[in-house]
């Protein structure tokens, strides 16, 4: 299993994982869209052929009200059937939220979730911490509500990273 | 064309209050305040209805509004009203580019800069054009331009830099960069765009090889927080340090990148090769370092980042294969997946498989651990402690074994422990796929089918087992019921579920159902499934288009030059070449044989009329949204790109029957080959030859010799452009001189060659039919694969048996019998009758072992 940033080859891969995945799709143009705008926050996970088995796709929130501070947002996240219990939601996420505070200095990420999904739910408030902060109304084209989670995040100043890059 | 001084044409000017109210057209346009805008336009044509200018902005208008075959006439009356307006032509261009007219858009670019050059939004548009169609130095010249219109804007100075990089000049792009920056005053703290632009400058000096000033850089930016991406700013330093640095200051940067990172194979690749050790060119798959040195270094990582799945399979790449070591992280490894229940255990092991020895170990210790289970004894050797996962970990390790003895062919005895597992808990859906997979191994597609279908059944919330199952559902052939298991999850309001796979660019699903179209015999459906995976890539190419603006406005320039190379290379992704392949091999057999069209489309005249009903209702329903979308607000703008137009072939019969079937075939091909297009033959000859380089004894490649050889040469046939076997060079680099060997002498000679391999057997009886051979005896040839000693595997006596049937040999009844004693599990050699008595039967579950 292999962790990293996004390449722009990895877009089709990553449309692929999530029509065999999610019901929720976009084309093309919106993941060139995240990749082209914030370069470092969409990871993948790839198996031993190169092929993408888990991926984030995630942006910075724009337009925001005055006075807002800067946050991201998961735009979709999913891993394989065939690759679950590995942890590679957990390690994806960590790699883009860390990305977020550090590039963008989010102070909090959010995300929204089907009601009735109840793994995934599970996922983002009892392994990543999330909490829902809203219920919003008939979120999704087939009329169901989504959760409106969010977490807030730690500075990275003192990540091992960011200590030797301004060294 | 000399340079002219153009005329302005004295029907363009206005009186005083129409000239106001066209620039209040030009205002309302640009706000898209469009039912004014159409006022607007109206009043001013009322008296002046020749207004060339006005009649253009009138059809722009139109065309956002939808009215799109009326606004383009307009536009096209206006410019011949006013041909030396700038404004006639850059709406003109406008359209075309709308329209996917790349070329023609850019030559109305030019034609509107002879009369505005120095017009900032047309020259800009026309920047676009030129990096779309990649002609870099027109582009480059053109952003010259734009600079010394305006040496103040960025992105002018960025984009200058990027035609410079795009022509192959980085020198210059550097040069462009390094002025800019000394331009640069204030630059506010945390600057993401700049700090996106000082990567792209350090990438260029890392390009041109400069790579201690490369780092110089790097750290005189990141010292003062310019520098905000902290991974690309590590990465690139990594990379730079172990091109000049000592190897331990490079090591260090690899290892902080771990830290962030545990589970990137390419920082593990970086941090081995400072060592001078290659860990080959991919992740796993591929051979293991084999110096004890890079052992060393593993393991001391390995218990420095212990949850690192990747590392961990490094080590036991790493690890001698008789080493007691190896069995003991071997044992580790295997018990920690059994025990979490971790479904890719098998396939992220069998790598080591490579290794006989290792798999050998494997084996042992997974039976080992089997019959521990069976003798309710604990797995980790602590009697007395009873494992509390027990039962599913003997779940897991009947599992992994089941994929083990699969994948090293011994399905019968995988399908048996898949039996045994499920007879313990029929609800888990992994072993009800796996199953599946053994089946459709064994040849049983519709038994496959039905054993993921109840995978799927199981948890009906779960998209990834529905798709499979719709996969198999394809590969069986039942196309109906694969569209109903797909629209459990496609859009309700799609007009078909495969409309909506096709609409949201799923490849697979495209695929997919074109080969099981193909399978069918419903050429004209495979081939409309061909042509939409086409069109998605075409797709992907025009989505590239707005990033030509959009990522120079916002200086993220690393990742969009990896766009432009991405998109060069897209058609050489595997799904555009499976289906140019697919498609250009139908045309070709249409061409060949006419007569197929009447049987593609009538296999079955009841299904089809079905079919065609269904597609009919899909079309208009499809009809209906766009229609009620538009009716919804006839005011609404609808941008300037064409809606979806109405399927005029829904069922591909038009495809079928195109008059042209090789040229078809070659627009699928051309974005193939890099050569570039000469005379047929010699196009064919190169093709062949190419071919032949990479894998001189690929039996395919042996009856396409044959038939170019006669096509050549044959008395009967014209020869093609004049050529014969004695001027037709590339003929003689192919094949040994007509004289020296006949073609009934190569094709004896090639299957005596390859007697006990059932593909060169195929091979050779096409060769023989190639070359004229009468049916007894290229039937005898292709029966030789049933002897004794030959080797044939399903995919090869299917594709016999497809042979036999389409020379209507009399023998192929005969030889589906003698396969389908010899595949017995399979259903791919069972009459229609058969099959039906057979899925009557059923084999349930329980009786499946005494199959087995």
């Amino acid at each position: 299993m292999n962790i990293r940033p996004v390449r722009v080859g990895d877009l089709m891969g990553m449309q692929a994982c999530n029509l065999q995945n999610l019901p929720e799709n976009y084309t093309m143009k919106y993941y060139l869209y995240h990749a082209m705008t914030w370069p470092g926050l969409s990871y993948v996970a790839e198996d031993e052929n190169g092929r993408v088995v888990g991926y984030i796709l995630a942006k910075m929130e724009e337009d925001l009200p005055e006075g807002d501070e800067p946050h991201g947002h998961v735009t979709s996240i999913s891993v394989l059937r065939s690759h679950r219990r590995l942890g590679l939601a957990k390690k994806l996420m960590i790699q883009s939220q860390e990305a977020m505070a550090a590039i963008y200095q989010a102070s909090y990420v959010s995300l929204h979730v089907r009601k009735s999904n109840r793994a995934a739910l599970s996922l983002y408030r009892d392994t990543l911490g999330f909490t829902v902060r809203d219920i919003e109304k008939k979120y999704y084209a087939d009329g169901e509500d989504a959760y409106a989670m969010r977490l807030y995040l730690k500075k990275t100043d003192d990540s091992a990273i960011a200590s030797t890059a301004t060294r | 064309m000399p340079p002219q001084t153009p005329q302005p044409n004295p029907k363009r000017a206005l009186p005083n209050k129409e000239s106001g109210l066209f620039r209040e057209l030009l205002h309302l346009y640009e706000s898209r305040q469009l039912k004014k805008a159409i006022k607007t336009a109206d009043t001013i044509l009322k008296k002046f209805p020749e207004h060339g200018e006005t009649l253009c902005m009138k059809g722009l208008v139109l065309t956002h509004l939808g009215r799109r075959d009326e606004g383009k006439d307009l536009v096209k009356r206006g410019i011949r009203l006013d041909l030396t307006s700038h404004i006639v032509w850059h709406v003109f261009g406008l359209i075309q580019k709308a329209d996917k007219d790349y070329d023609g858009a850019l030559k109305s670019y030019h034609q509107a800069l002879r009369f505005e050059k120095d017009n900032q939004n047309i020259l800009r548009d026309a920047a676009h054009l030129q990096t779309q169609l990649r002609l870099y130095d027109q582009l480059l010249d053109t952003r010259i331009i734009l600079l010394r219109l305006r040496p103040n804007l960025r992105q002018n100075w960025i984009a200058l830099a990027v035609a410079h990089h795009l022509a192959g000049d980085l020198q210059a792009a550097c040069t462009v960069l390094e002025q800019y920056q000394r331009t640069l005053k204030n630059v506010p703290p945390h600057d993401v765009e700049h700090s996106e632009l000082l990567l792209y400058h350090a990438r260029i000096l890392e390009d041109l090889g400069a790579h201690s000033q490369a780092l110089d850089f790097l750290d005189e930016h990141a010292r003062t927080g310019a520098i905000v991406d902290l991974v690309a700013l590590a990465e690139a330093r990594a990379r730079l340090l172990s091109a000049t640095g000592p190897p331990d200051v490079a090591e260090a940067s690899w290892r902080t990148l771990l830290k962030q990172n545990a589970d990137n194979v390419d920082y593990y690749r970086g941090l081995l090769r400072v060592r001078c050790l290659d860990l080959g060119k991919l992740s796993l798959s591929i051979l293991a370092p084999t110096d004890p040195a890079a052992l060393g270094l593993l393991v001391e990582l390995s218990d420095e980042f212990p949850r690192a799945t990747a590392l961990r399979l490094l080590v036991l790449r790493a690890v001698p294969a008789s080493s007691d070591r190896f069995t003991a992280l071997a044992r580790a490894h295997l018990l920690t997946g059994l025990h979490k229940g971790i479904p890719s255990l098998f396939a992220s092991t069998k790598g080591l498989y490579t290794d006989t020895v290792k798999r050998d170990t494997i084996e042992r210790l997974v039976e080992g651990f089997k019959d521990a289970e069976d003798r309710g004894e604990p797995l980790d050797g602590d009697v007395g402690k009873r494992d509390p996962d027990a039962p599913t970990t003997y779940l897991w390790t009947l599992y992994y074994l089941a994929q083990h003895y699969s994948a090293l062919g011994a399905h019968q005895r995988a399908l048996a422990l898949v039996v045994t597992a499920l007879q313990h808990t029929p609800t888990l859906p992994e072993l009800h796929t796996l199953r599946g997979r053994i089946l459709k191994r064994l040849g049983d597609l519709a038994g496959a089918a039905d054993a993921v279908d109840a995978a799927r059944r199981l948890d009906g919330q779960d998209r990834f087992l529905n798709t499979k199952s719709a996969k198999y559902w394809l590969r069986a052939g039942d196309v109906a019921r694969a569209g109903d298991v797909l629209g459990l999850f496609t859009k309700k309001d799609a007009p078909s579920p495969g409309q909506d796979l096709e609409d949201m660019q799923s490849l697979l699903y495209l695929l997919e159902s074109g080969a099981a179209e193909q399978r069918l015999g419903r050429l004209n459906l495979a081939l409309k499934r061909y042509h939409a995976i086409e069109r998605v890539f075409s797709d992907f190419e025009d989505d590239q288009y707005d990033f030509h603006g959009y990522s120079l406005r916002r200086s993220i320039i690393n990742i969009y030059l990896s766009m432009i190379k991405w998109a060069n290379s897209l058609r050489a992704y595997p799904a555009y070449v499976a289906a140019a392949l697919a498609a250009s091999e139908i045309y070709i057999r249409v061409h060949d044989d006419p007569a197929l069209v009447k049987l593609g489309s009538a296999v079955s005249a009841a299904e089809e009329k079905k079919a065609k009903k269904k597609a009919k209702k899909a079309a208009a329903k499809a009809q209906d949204a766009i229609k009620q979308a538009s009716s919804a607000n006839a005011n609404e703008d609808k941008g300037l790109e064409a809606q979806p137009a109405k399927d005029e072939d829904p069922d591909g019969t038009k495809l079928l029957t195109d008059p042209a079937p090789l040229d078809r075939a070659w627009r699928f091909l051309a974005p193939l080959r890099s050569l570039k297009p000469a005379s047929e033959d010699a196009r064919a000859a190169q093709a062949l030859n190419r071919a032949k380089s990479l894998d001189p004894e690929n039996p395919d490649l042996h009856p396409c010799l044959l038939h170019f050889r006669r096509t050549c040469t044959s008395p009967s046939l014209p020869p093609p452009h004049g050529l014969t076997s004695r001027n037709c060079p590339p003929l003689t680099q192919l094949l040994p001189s007509e004289e020296e060997a006949s073609s009934e002498v190569l094709n004896a000679r090639f299957l005596q060659l390859h007697a006990r391999d059932a593909r060169a057997i195929l091979s050779a009886a096409k060769g023989a039919r190639v070359i004229g051979a009468p049916v007894e005896e290229v039937e005898g040839i292709a029966m030789g694969a049933l002897a004794d000693g030959v080797e044939m595997d399903l995919k090869t006596a299917r594709a016999i048996l497809d042979f036999l049937r389409k020379l209507s040999a009399p023998r192929a009844d005969e030889f589906r019998k003698a396969c389908d004693t010899q595949f017995a599990l399979s259903t791919l050699f069972k009459t229609p009758d058969e099959l039906a008595a057979f899925r009557a039967e059923g084999v349930p579950i329980e009786d499946a072992e005494l199959i087995a």
